[in-house]
């Protein structure tokens, strides 16, 4: 019934439900489409085995290493190995992470520079790499005022051939994920200005106080910049500006970003695949070091550092209090901040202070960049327990009954076999859920209290 | 239907304190014996409330912080067999408890003086407790019936505030904002305390200063007992006045306006120059070694 057929080919395209649910008509049309793709797949799949058998037509083949391929089992098929191995570089990373005194930026400004550019809507990153550089971008910004409360973010786009003020400086975080919430206000288009952009970003923060850093994160996925000028100009103004750049490139690497980041003390990383992207974005989160030269070239004289900054402390308003104006958007409100300086009333800390310009911050902000400045030293790992005396029965934290044999033959660097690690301040014993708890998250060891 | 909950109390039991607790010259008494069967009949009530429930209690003695109970551990051997006009769960927690804090009374000795009260120890020990910390490790394990959703944490302190463990008590109560952990204070005796204040605060718990102490059960119950998720329903009492000043680091005074080293070196020491609030508004007094930071030179 060749006319009923044309019939269902007709339903089919105007609706794909039906071609899923239908009859034999719908699976013949459906097989006819999947003919092509089919092809495809294979052809790409034989691209694929002839360049492996061409052992390597390009060199960056060689460096490339595949996900599935880092993870290997073991003889029983279990993959435990390859987990411990995981968690034993996070230990090993940490180990490195300097222990003597490094001297951290608190008061930090960044421009978050994104690329908004054709190149953007490439689908080598799922769903696409706009997408998920927004998706990032706000993961990024909530955990960036988390651990700098008291810094500043603004947003700036690249988007055809010219720079774009997305967002504000500010540092209230709801502001700026406001900023980049409507994702189709950020529809890419055109080619990126790396100049312009960088150039903007740079003249919305040339009136920063010196003691504050100045930074700009670009996230880059095209290949090309359409720049009016030299960019080298500009890149030597940013290195006078005393401007930090990191770019995170999404496709490759490009000379031009390559030098931006080296000149001006920056990070750069192409990310690899979409958790790789992620880590490299969240490695610029905690407080960059801060580096000792250019602060000798600012104040010249042996004492570098020690720009004090006035800081008031206010009064919270309970609910009950009286309704008063606020003086930043003169609403009619009951709580609210006291100034200690001049008694105005602002809704929100940390702010300047509307009246008298006074940094108006809460003390839990001020605490909470202190972790970065007092880490909690690293726990040894504990070998065997004829070296270690009095060794306690259970987990100092979690009180646990530690195992009194070796978990694993194979000890790995860095790991313990008998899952305990030691705070070589307080001698007490941890296991390894509570060391990685410890550090990442509490920042304080129960031991001793440090 | 109400969710079980976890709840981690942490007993704050400096001998001093509670000694001056006790003291008839205060209005309202209150020793550690009546302060122990009340709570007990607190704890009990939690466990009542709901078979599902869970609870830890941790004590911070002077120098050193102890788990007392744990209802995931296993139900120690030498407990006392039921008896007819007792309910065993509930005997099993006032007995364990007891017995746990006369075992560290007594071993405590003589002491010359008194080592301040672990209570950061305490308060990190209680995040480590798997049932708080299992969240920061399997995210995604949110089905796990042992994981109960909402825990939080009260704190029954008489020790005022130690100011050499701002950064640590600090530290802890942003890891329970990201861990989502309530937590409660009840400051049964003595001043209050700021940085406890900042705790309830900054987690959405209430901070409950006690004016009679003979009435400490009915506080708990009516304060402490619901769960974060039933309190919006309840209205329990909050306080209305939080301290937001700092300390200054060279002194230790409260501040309003102080002087902050923008950039700061990691050693021992704090990033506050303060002066000294003289005349309305007008500084004056520099501590010195004038305006260098100690800590980054």
């Amino acid at each position: 019934m060749p006319s009923q057929r044309d019939g269902n080919y007709m339903n089919v395209d105007s609706d794909s439900d039906i071609s899923l649910l239908g009859d034999g008509d719908g699976d013949y049309h459906l097989r006819g489409k999947n003919k092509g793709k089919g092809k495809a797949v294979d052809k790409k799949k034989k691209d694929k085995g002839k360049s492996k058998a061409k052992d390597q037509a390009y060199t960056w083949e060689a460096s490339y290493t595949r996900s599935w391929d880092t993870v290997q089992e073991d003889e029983a098929g279990s993959l435990q190995g390859a987990v411990e191995d995981w968690i034993a570089r996070g230990r090993r990373r940490r180990l490195l992470a300097p222990a003597a005194a490094i001297r951290r930026t608190i008061i930090r400004h960044l421009i978050l520079l994104l690329d908004l550019s054709t190149s953007m809507m490439d689908r080598d990153m799922r769903p696409t790499r706009f997408d998920l550089t927004l998706e990032y971008a706000r993961e990024f910004i909530t955990e960036w005022f988390d651990q700098n409360p008291l810094g500043q973010i603004g947003v700036v786009g690249m988007r055809a051939g010219i720079g774009e003020r997305i967002g504000e400086m500010s540092g209230n975080p709801q502001d700026v994920l406001k900023s980049i919430a409507d994702r189709h206000r950020l529809e890419p288009t055109g080619e990126p200005s790396l100049q312009n952009a960088v150039d903007m970003a740079r003249s919305s923060m040339s009136h920063l106080p010196t003691h504050s850093s100045r930074e700009i994160l670009v996230i880059f996925g095209s290949l090309t910049t359409c720049d009016p000028g030299n960019i080298h100009d500009t890149l030597d103004a940013c290195v006078k500006n005393k401007i930090r750049i990191s770019v995170v490139a999404l496709a490759a690497e490009m000379k031009i970003c390559r030098e931006l980041c080296d000149k001006t003390g920056g990070q750069f990383g192409v990310a690899l695949n979409e958790g790789h992207f992620k880590d490299l974005l969240f490695e610029l989160v905690p407080p960059p070091a801060q580096r000792a030269m250019t602060r000798a070239a600012g104040s010249g004289a042996t004492n570098p550092a020690a720009d004090l900054m006035m800081m008031g402390f206010p009064t919270r308003l309970p609910d009950t209090s009286p309704a008063s104006l606020c003086v930043c958007h003169s609403e009619m409100k009951s709580e609210g901040f006291l100034c200690p300086r001049c008694m105005a009333k602002v809704c929100d800390v940390p702010t300047d202070c509307d009246i008298c310009g006074l940094m108006i911050v809460s003390s839990p902000h001020l605490a909470r960049s202190y972790h970065h400045l007092f880490p909690v030293k690293p726990y040894d790992a504990i070998g065997s327990l004829a070296d270690t005396p009095d060794a306690g029965l259970a987990c100092h934290a979690c009180a646990r009954i530690f195992p009194t044999t070796a978990l694993t033959s194979t000890s790995t660097e860095g790991m313990s076999p008998l899952n305990r690690y030691r705070c070589p301040e307080c001698h007490n014993d941890f296991c390894g859920d509570c060391d990685v708890f410890v550090h990442d998250v509490v920042h304080c060891c129960p031991g001793c209290g440090k | 239907m109400e969710k079980a909950s976890h709840l981690s109390v942490i007993l704050d039991l400096s001998p001093t304190q509670w000694h001056l607790s006790a003291q008839s010259s205060n209005q309202y008494p209150l020793s550690i014996h009546s302060f122990l069967s009340q709570l007990l009949a607190f704890l009990n009530a939690h466990i009542a409330s709901k078979h599902e429930n869970t609870l830890a209690v941790f004590g911070a003695f002077p120098g050193k912080s102890v788990m007392l109970y744990s209802s995931t551990d296993p139900v120690a051997d030498d407990v006392p067999p039921a008896d007819a006009n007792s309910y065993s769960s509930f005997k099993v927690v006032d007995f364990t408890i007891v017995r746990s804090i006369m075992n560290e009374f007594d071993a405590l000795g003589n002491l010359d003086e008194e080592p301040p009260c672990a209570l950061v120890g305490a308060l990190t020990k209680a995040l480590c407790c798997k049932s708080i910390s299992a969240h920061f490790h399997s995210p995604n394990a949110v089905e796990d019936p042992a994981v109960l959703p909402d825990p939080r944490i009260l704190i029954l302190s008489v020790s005022p505030d130690l100011s050499t463990s701002y950064i640590p008590i600090m530290n802890s109560i942003f890891s329970a904002q990201k861990l989502k952990v309530t937590i409660d204070v009840c400051k049964v005796y003595g001043p209050d305390a700021v940085f406890l204040q900042q705790a309830a605060h900054l987690t959405g718990g209430s901070y409950i200063f006690l004016e009679r102490r003979d009435a400490l059960l009915q506080y708990l119950t009516m304060s402490f007992l619901s769960p974060p998720a039933l309190r919006q329903v309840l209205a329990v009492p909050k306080q209305d006045k939080i301290d937001f000043r700092a300390a200054c680091f060279c002194h230790k005074n409260i501040v309003d306006v102080g002087f902050v080293c923008s950039v700061c070196l990691s050693s021992n020491h704090i990033l506050f120059y303060v002066v000294k609030l003289w005349f309305t508004y007008m500084c004056t007094v520099f501590c010195q070694p004038v305006p260098v930071c100690s800590t980054c030179r």
